[in-house]
């Protein structure tokens, strides 16, 4: 066993680390169980701290927050039927009909246990998996990155958008405010217009504080308006401790929706929701009771809510990894983690070993503080469901000036982040997708380089894409997720045309 | 409510523009003369490429699809609303580096918070006050992040 496996369990171990670990937890679990409030924008709410911890402390906190978040998503899911987070769609499911029967305790008793076996199988290939892909990695030169970045730029617009046309315009988008600021070839001044906060370009940080948490306090005004029938009324629990016929049920969900959600988190873009609806199905599928999914069956919860939280474990492998995040809590670790100088990839492991593994660790740590801090402080954080928003929305606003201002102490930032609010907004209503954006304003410098470079290499050869077989994969791979994408947009179509035809 | 084939249609036009507005920045890119080396302008061209691709795709996916129907609106539009909230923010964005922090936020939550459908004056006034002064505190205290004080603020230092 690599000493740095140890020395990582022992930096993650430390009080600070644990003490970051569990308060990120609990953060996550009442930010994941408001609706209206995503991981992302609970993210966005410690993002300050982290330009202020010591790096391994950060990222623990943000870990504790990530994994907390997806469980805290299916509490209003099962008690009000709104989804914290669209990671527990699924699991409203049948965790309300749960509650409404009177069994609201045993369903998110459920929901808490299966998520934790998620986590923990998610745990497993995170620290089994990383390292070997991190040793692949190694062996990548410029053009195997450039086409990796350009698999994983594709893949995230074909899961992102239901159109693959506006998926890549959202990207290209992105790549394009990438450019503004410094050449990374050769420093030279590109769409800047003389302004000087412009010359280290935008900060994809103070870009995603826009892009989410604006459009998100605006949803909240439509919210008030149109109050949900149901919100606010909690409905009341005992136990939340699963019996043990429960623990035997779960055994099928979990054994499906662990893995299926540990592998889609290692495909950029896929993200929970996803898994949380293909493990649903597919344990319908196997169920010997599948009449009782819809109705409140104990596996209906289990199945989603292991898979969304083994998403978690699973797009930690890409972004520790090969630098690729999977969705914007990954992109805001890879944030975290530059702005103390540590560059995710698989350099990670060779040159900060140590920091690699304790942050395997730190998200070992994040699942049992999850489970025990749910299991034990449920029936005070659902309290936290009748907080106002008259309070919630404004400190939220604030935070997130805080967020982008302290990023590099300047108004600037500030004026940033709200114009790309206002983008969100935009791209919101002409059914952009965001996500695709942002991933690349965090891999377009990437893709420059290792193109630039690969370019220079090859003395303006395409061909050197070509010929590499491990560029060859990754160019694979990226035309099968194209056509993929494609073929799934004409299915679609075809089938709401079948369904609007009389 | 606007169908998506105007929005489309809406979204192919600007980005047409803005591809046009890249393409005459890009053209500007200074050059510099190192042999066998790619220019500062090679990977904007790129993307003025790309861009002008799938902003032409999604133009003629507009021309090909039929006329649709206009989407019911199921959710009330806060207009008003939003207007108002868009005008404090900018209030807010013009007065932040002159007043600083506190001074700045605390009407931006009060008036928040009646957006956010607050109505007791008290309520507005203690919470504004009470939670832009803490997060100030415990922001510059603790966690040592320098937030601006403007002109009134040093009186919270």
């Amino acid at each position: 066993m690599s000493p740095d496996v140890l020395d990582g369990l022992v930096q993650a171990s430390q009080l600070n680390t644990i003490i970051a670990v569990a308060a990120g937890c609990l953060i996550g679990l009442v930010v994941g169980m408001i609706p209206g409030l995503t991981i992302s924008t609970g993210i966005i709410i410690v993002l300050p701290l982290t330009f202020v911890l010591p790096p391994e402390i950060s990222i623990a906190l943000l870990l504790g927050l990530y994994v907390s978040g997806m469980t805290g998503g299916s509490f209003s899911a099962i008690l009000l039927n709104i989804p914290g987070t669209p990671s527990a769609s699924a699991t409203a499911m049948d965790g309300n009909p749960m509650a409404r029967n009177g069994e609201a305790g045993r369903a998110m008793g459920i929901a808490i246990v299966s998520s934790f076996f998620g986590g923990l199988f998610s745990f497993l290939c995170l620290f089994f998996v990383a390292p070997l892909l991190a040793e692949v990695a190694l062996q990548f030169q410029s053009p195997d990155l450039f086409s990796l970045v350009f698999f994983g730029l594709t893949i995230i617009c074909s899961f992102a958008a239901r159109s693959l046309i506006k998926g890549f315009l959202s990207a290209a988008l992105g790549l394009a405010i990438v450019t503004i600021g410094q050449d990374p070839m050769m420093g030279t001044q590109r769409f800047t217009f003389g302004e000087v906060n412009l010359i280290g370009g935008i900060h994809f940080l103070t870009a995603l504080i826009g892009l989410f948490a604006i459009p998100s306090l605006v949803d909240n005004f439509t919210d008030f308006i149109n109050k949900s029938p149901g919100h606010g009324t909690l409905t009341k629990f005992k136990s939340v401790i699963p019996n043990f016929s429960d623990l035997k049920l779960m055994r099928l969900p979990i054994s499906i929706g662990a893995p299926v959600g540990s592998f889609l988190g290692i495909l950029p873009g896929a993200g929970g929701p996803i898994a949380a609806f293909i493990s649903y199905d597919y344990c319908k599928r196997l169920s010997v009771n599948p009449e009782s999914f819809g109705k409140g069956s104990p596996q209906g919860i289990a199945a989603p809510e292991s898979a969304n939280n083994a998403v978690t474990g699973g797009a930690l492998i890409p972004m520790m990894t090969l630098g690729i995040p999977g969705d914007p809590v990954t992109a805001i670790l890879i944030g975290a983690l530059l702005i103390h100088g540590l560059a995710p990839g698989p350099l990670l492991f060779i040159e900060n070993g140590e920091f690699a593994y304790g942050v395997i660790f730190s998200f070992f740590w994040a699942n049992i503080f999850n489970i025990i801090i749910a299991l034990i402080c449920l029936r005070f954080l659902v309290k936290v469901l009748t907080i106002p928003k008259t309070l919630l929305m404004p400190s939220i606003a604030i935070l997130c000036v805080i967020g982008s201002y302290a990023l590099r102490n300047n108004f600037f930032d500030v004026y940033v982040m709200f114009a790309f609010g206002m983008l969100g907004l935009a791209m919101r209503w002409l059914e952009i997708p965001i996500i695709p954006l942002l991933l690349a304003m965090v891999l377009g410098r990437q893709l420059e380089e290792h193109l630039r470079v690969s370019l220079i290499a090859s003395k303006n050869d395409v061909s050197i894409f070509f010929t590499s077989p491990f560029s060859l994969f990754f160019l694979g791979l990226a035309t099968g997720s194209i056509i993929w994408s494609l073929f799934a947009e004409y299915k679609r179509r075809k089938n709401s045309t079948h369904s609007s035809s009389p | 409510m606007i169908n998506m084939r105007t929005r489309n249609l809406v979204a192919s036009i600007f980005l047409l523009f803005l591809c046009g507005g890249y393409a005459y920045l890009t053209v500007n890119l200074p050059t510099r003369a190192i042999e066998n080396s790619t220019q500062p302008s090679f990977f904007p061209w790129v993307i003025v490429v790309f861009l002008t691709g799938l902003t032409i795709l999604l133009l003629i996916q507009v021309a090909v699809s039929g006329k649709q129907p206009k989407i019911e609106r199921t959710h009330q539009l806060p207009v008003k609303r939003l207007i108002y909230g868009l005008l404090l923010s900018l209030a807010y964005l013009l007065a932040l580096p002159k007043l600083g922090f506190v001074a700045a936020n605390i009407p931006l939550f009060g008036g928040l918070m009646y957006l956010y459908g607050g109505r007791s004056p008290l309520w507005i006034g203690l919470g504004s006050v009470i939670i832009s002064v803490s997060v100030f505190l415990v922001f510059r205290q603790i966690f040592q992040i320098i937030l601006p004080v403007g002109a009134i603020g040093n009186i919270f230092c």
